[in-house]
């Protein structure tokens, strides 16, 4: 069995797993079973989801920020301020979402079964001029900021202003944002770092879901060795991708050092008015809309919540 | 290459069925040409609202990307009508009479199938996005702001559509052409010679200097 | 069969049908949808009633493409970019700047030629076409050319050639189409456009004061006019360089920040320009021709662009640019002569296709073959075969290919520059003006000498961004 795999951009600390996941499965069933892993050959990055409905290609990763009505479910993991602290909180979450019969169901509507996340770090704001580090001082700020986090910005008066990851970059660089919220390997490989003058230690408003999903028909159309082979493998490519991320994140201070990058923590005072100016509203919004359309938004949540309290407590 | 081209007109059937599709596909070209012209104002709101105001247009890409498909598509029909799709035409241009009818009547049913595919893969594509039992219809969005994207999705299969049925009113006019053995067929573009076409070309521009 | 030979023959299939004349668009979409399938069936093992599944999945494929190509934010420069060329028609942009020119220039040996190279210079600042800039400088300067004692050819010549110059000088189309199939930054492109496209233009202007110095039938200098007359010439044309200002300083601000992205910049160009042509007299029937005719050429880029992205799609599934790469890496040959043939390539290809048609149905596989040879698309200017980094190297190379685009307008059996100025003028047969414009491949072939050898004249600006 050969598998066709859309990503997109370059090979980078996010797709670490996916190339994990392709070597482990050739490893284990001697060749038999092989992945094809395009970097966006074969589709945008906005549809990949589409491909797999079709079933263009057999797996794909895509980001459910990038089109909120095609994946209503998981979006509850990119709501602000949920809390998460680490990686390895994210993926517990994340599991519990994706293992919801809500989630399982709406992505068999496209024909896709959600096989893992790609977890990332909270995204703090790099920035130009004085550290935005009060919320007086977010007042009509521009910020690069997509979904549920330009959301939360919004509330506390700054302008979330759409603009690529791609052309971030110039966009600080031009002025027209201030500021740019990504994850750290994003900064790095969009170059926002460079123009950066601070960066926010502790903000982490929250984040974007990445997952990663099969075709429903080609999973069940794998012999059983190849199926075996797949899913026992998931574990071992996430604490791969862990692991890499991990390096990634331990070089991180090394290189805020080196640009001269400024290192801002935030009081704790105005993390909390932050949340509870953009949060709450952002969370009680979101569930009413969920509810309304028939899903199970509070329970959805109430998932995370539970989930995440067990994370940080083991 | 070829540019705009001539197309004859009489009082045939066929050539009346062309003129009722011309005011449609006209039309549509304009709001193509309209669309453009509002991504300069959009652009010119969109830099004045940031430079001046500190109030930058909220979903500036997304209004541009809902803009695009109505410039890329709209006009389609309207070009093939008047044969501006370019083409390589030094060895079509050399043939005359019935061969010459029959490499334009295959190339255009080649393409009308082409088209009906594309209608069927376009109208697939739009009808992953449109859900009647969500909010707005609408099972795809745009990033920043969430706008729907069916209707932009829907307006391929729909220029396609008219594409489709301009197609089918050529591949009769150079099936016609090619059963009668005619010399100067109605309702399809006539190779003009490079130089009558950039003879025309050049007049386009007359009344502007 | 494997995919690389099923590549093959999709690619060669679809040279066939371009070569009999079908339109370049659905002729790419043909071989791209045709391909989808055949591999697709292929992969089913000639299952007949695998087939439909085939068919089925490849037409979705082939349906999204359009769609989802063409709503990119990046593309929205091409028709803004068509727009402002024809608004400034309307503006009356080009009669003000050929007059400023000659006022201020034609005193040098061969003096109104070198004019009217600078004036189509200037206008290519705010026409993103070619063919445009030569029909219109056919009907200004030749007459005036001719009524001094221009030989006729020569003066056809140099309106054909200096037509040229508007693909390279940016607002430029065929600039923005190429970033947006190589994926690379489309401002940086657009400001690599400028100096090179300076240079043409002196190095046309120095052959024709040569020619001048040697042969006396060019024409006599123009002199004579006073300060004040060159001064009041300029207003007119003023529009022009805030077009300039404005597109350069939305993309690299040398005193601070720039003032927005290229998008932006195009569209704010295109207000400057609509203002003026409202104020020198457009009107609403005026405006809805030149935006129907805006829409028409839009369309018609846009269709090859989403017709070859269906092929380029198929080709993603294929893999051949990859196998292409490969083969051209694992030469023997120096990687300077493989470029070099490829150059002269394009020079071929030019004499029989449209630019535009030409750079969409051979970059796909070109580019990622010219990005190895340099040592892949991240490699640094250190470890590189060129001397220059992967970005870098793709705008340099955009920067050769656009400047082969631009030769192939002049050169015969299909310069269509050459027979737009012979439409345009009764008194010219095309022959005349291919006889006209000879020495200007002369000029033309030693401005690409000088990029290939001297990359820093392409690179030194789009460095400083
Ligand atoms: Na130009
Ligand atoms: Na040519």
């Amino acid at each position: 069995t050969e598998w066709n795999v859309s990503v997109w951009g370059k090979r980078r600390a996010f797709t670490e797993h996916i190339e994990k996941l392709a070597e482990l499965v050739s490893e284990k069933t001697g060749g038999e079973f092989t992945m094809n892993i395009s970097y966006g050959g074969l589709s945008n990055n906005r549809e990949n989801l589409d491909g797999i409905s079709i079933g263009a290609f057999e797996m794909a990763q895509f980001c459910a920020g990038y089109h909120r009505d095609k994946n209503r479910v998981v979006t509850v993991l990119e709501l602000p301020f949920l809390g998460v602290e680490n990686l390895e909180q994210e993926v517990a979450v994340s599991t519990a979402v994706y293992n919801h019969p809500a989630a399982t169901e709406e992505m068999a509507q496209w024909n896709a079964k959600l096989l893992m996340t790609s977890p990332m770090p909270q995204y703090n704001l790099v920035g130009t001029g004085d550290p935005r580090d009060t919320l007086a001082k977010m007042e009509g700020m521009r910020v690069r900021a997509t979904g549920g986090l330009g959301k939360a910005f919004e509330a506390v008066g700054a302008v979330p202003t759409s603009v690529t990851a791609t052309e971030a970059y110039q966009a600080m660089e031009s002025g027209v944002v201030d500021t740019v919220a990504f994850a750290q390997h994003a900064h790095l490989s969009f170059g926002t770092i460079n123009q950066a003058d601070w960066w926010t230690a502790n903000l982490n408003p929250g984040t974007v879901n990445c997952p990663v999903v099969v075709n429903i028909d080609a999973y069940e159309s794998l012999s059983d060795a190849e199926r075996e082979a797949l899913d026992s493998s998931i574990p071992e490519a996430l604490d791969h991708y862990l692991a890499n991320y991990g390096e990634l994140l331990k070089k991180w201070d090394s290189v805020l050092e080196e640009k001269g990058v400024q290192k801002v923590e935030i009081d704790p005072a105005v993390i909390d008015e932050f949340r509870a100016k953009a949060a709450d509203p952002a969370r009680e919004a979101w569930i009413a809309d969920m509810e309304a359309q028939g899903l199970p938004g509070q329970e959805l949540y109430d998932l995370v919540v539970k989930t995440l309290a067990e994370a940080k407590g083991s | 290459m070829a540019g705009s081209a001539a197309v004859l007109e009489d009082s045939s059937l066929l050539s009346r069925l062309d003129r009722t599709l011309i005011p449609l596909e006209r039309l549509f070209a304009l709001v193509s040409g309209l669309a453009v012209f509002s991504l300069m104002f959009l652009a010119a709101y969109s830099v004045s609202g940031r430079k001046f105001f500190n109030a930058p247009l909220s979903g500036y890409v997304d209004y541009i990307e809902a803009a695009m498909p109505l410039i890329a598509f709209m006009g389609v029909s309207y070009v093939q009508r008047e044969g501006g799709h370019i083409r390589m035409d030094i060895l079509i241009a050399s043939l005359k009479g019935r061969a010459l009818w029959l490499f334009e009547l295959i190339s255009v049913l080649l393409i009308l199938v082409l088209i009906l595919a594309l209608i069927w893969g376009s109208w697939a594509h739009f009808d992953r996005s449109f859900d009647m039992s969500k909010p707005l219809w609408s099972r795809d969005s745009s990033i920043d702001i969430g706008l729907p994207i069916w209707p932009s999705k829907l307006l391929v299969p729909v220029a396609f559509s008219v594409l489709a049925l301009r197609l089918m009113l050529q591949a009769w006019g150079y099936g016609r052409a090619f059963l009668k053995g005619l010399e100067n067929p109605v309702a399809v573009p006539l190779i003009l010679s490079v130089a009558e076409q950039a003879r025309i070309e050049a007049e386009q521009l007359e009344g502007s200097e | 069969m494997d995919e690389i030979t099923i590549g093959l023959w999709v690619t060669g299939g679809m040279l066939a049908m371009v070569v009999l004349g079908m339109r370049v668009a659905f002729a790419a979409a043909m071989a791209g949808f045709v391909g989808l399938v055949w591999l697709r069936w292929n992969g089913f093992d000639y299952a007949p009633d695998r087939f439909y599944k085939a068919l089925e999945i490849s037409v979705k494929v082939a349906g999204q493409v359009p769609h989802s190509k063409v709503s990119a934010q990046a593309l929205s420069l091409i028709p803004t970019f068509i727009l402002i060329g024809y608004l400034a028609y309307y503006a009356k942009l080009t009669s003000a700047l050929f007059e400023a020119a000659k006022r201020w220039i034609a005193w040098v040996p061969g003096g109104l030629a070198v004019s009217t190279v600078f004036a189509t210079a200037g206008f290519a600042a705010v026409s993103g076409a070619s063919v445009a800039t030569a029909a219109v400088f056919a009907r200004i300067a030749i007459p005036e050319m001719l009524k001094i004692g221009y030989n006729k050819q020569f003066a056809a010549g140099v309106v054909a050639a200096g037509g040229t110059l508007a693909s390279l000088i940016p607002p430029s189309a065929i600039l923005v189409i190429y970033a947006i199939i190589v994926e690379q930054d489309v401002g940086k492109l657009l400001l690599a456009g400028f100096i090179p496209g300076a240079f043409s233009a002196l190095i046309y202007a120095g052959l024709i004061i040569s020619i001048a110095l040697i042969f006396k039938n060019v024409g006599p200098p123009v002199s004579g006019f006073t300060w004040r007359e060159r001064f009041a010439a300029l207003p007119p044309a003023l529009p022009i360089v805030a077009v300039v200002v404005i597109i350069i300083f939305f993309v690299y601000n040398p005193f601070g920040d720039a003032w927005g992205t290229p998008t932006e910049g195009g569209a704010v160009g295109a207000f400057i320009v609509f203002l003026m042509a409202l104020y020198r007299g457009m009107r609403w029937k005026q405006l809805k021709e030149a935006l129907i005719e805006t829409a028409k050429l839009t369309v018609m880029i846009f269709t090859i662009i989403w017709g070859v992205l269906i092929y380029v799609r198929f080709l993603g599934f294929a893999d051949l640019p990859g196998a292409f790469s490969d083969w051209i890496t694992s030469l023997t040959v120096s990687p300077m002569l493989i470029l070099v043939c490829i150059l002269l390539a394009y020079a071929v290809l030019g004499m029989f296709m449209d630019a535009i048609g030409m750079l969409l149905l051979t970059l796909p596989v070109v580019y990622p073959a010219v990005m190895a040879l340099n040592g892949g698309e991240a490699v640094s200017a250190a470890d590189s075969t060129f001397g220059m980094s992967g970005p870098m190297c793709a705008i340099w190379f955009g920067i050769l290919v656009v400047k082969m685009a631009e030769f192939c307008l002049i050169t015969p059996p299909i310069g269509l520059n050459c027979f737009v100025v012979a439409g345009v003028r009764d008194d010219l047969s095309v022959q005349d003006v291919f006889k006209g414009v000879t020495p200007f491949f002369i000029a033309d072939g030693l401005t690409i000498a000088l990029l290939v050898a001297f990359p820093a004249i392409v690179l030194w600006l789009p460095s400083l961004a």
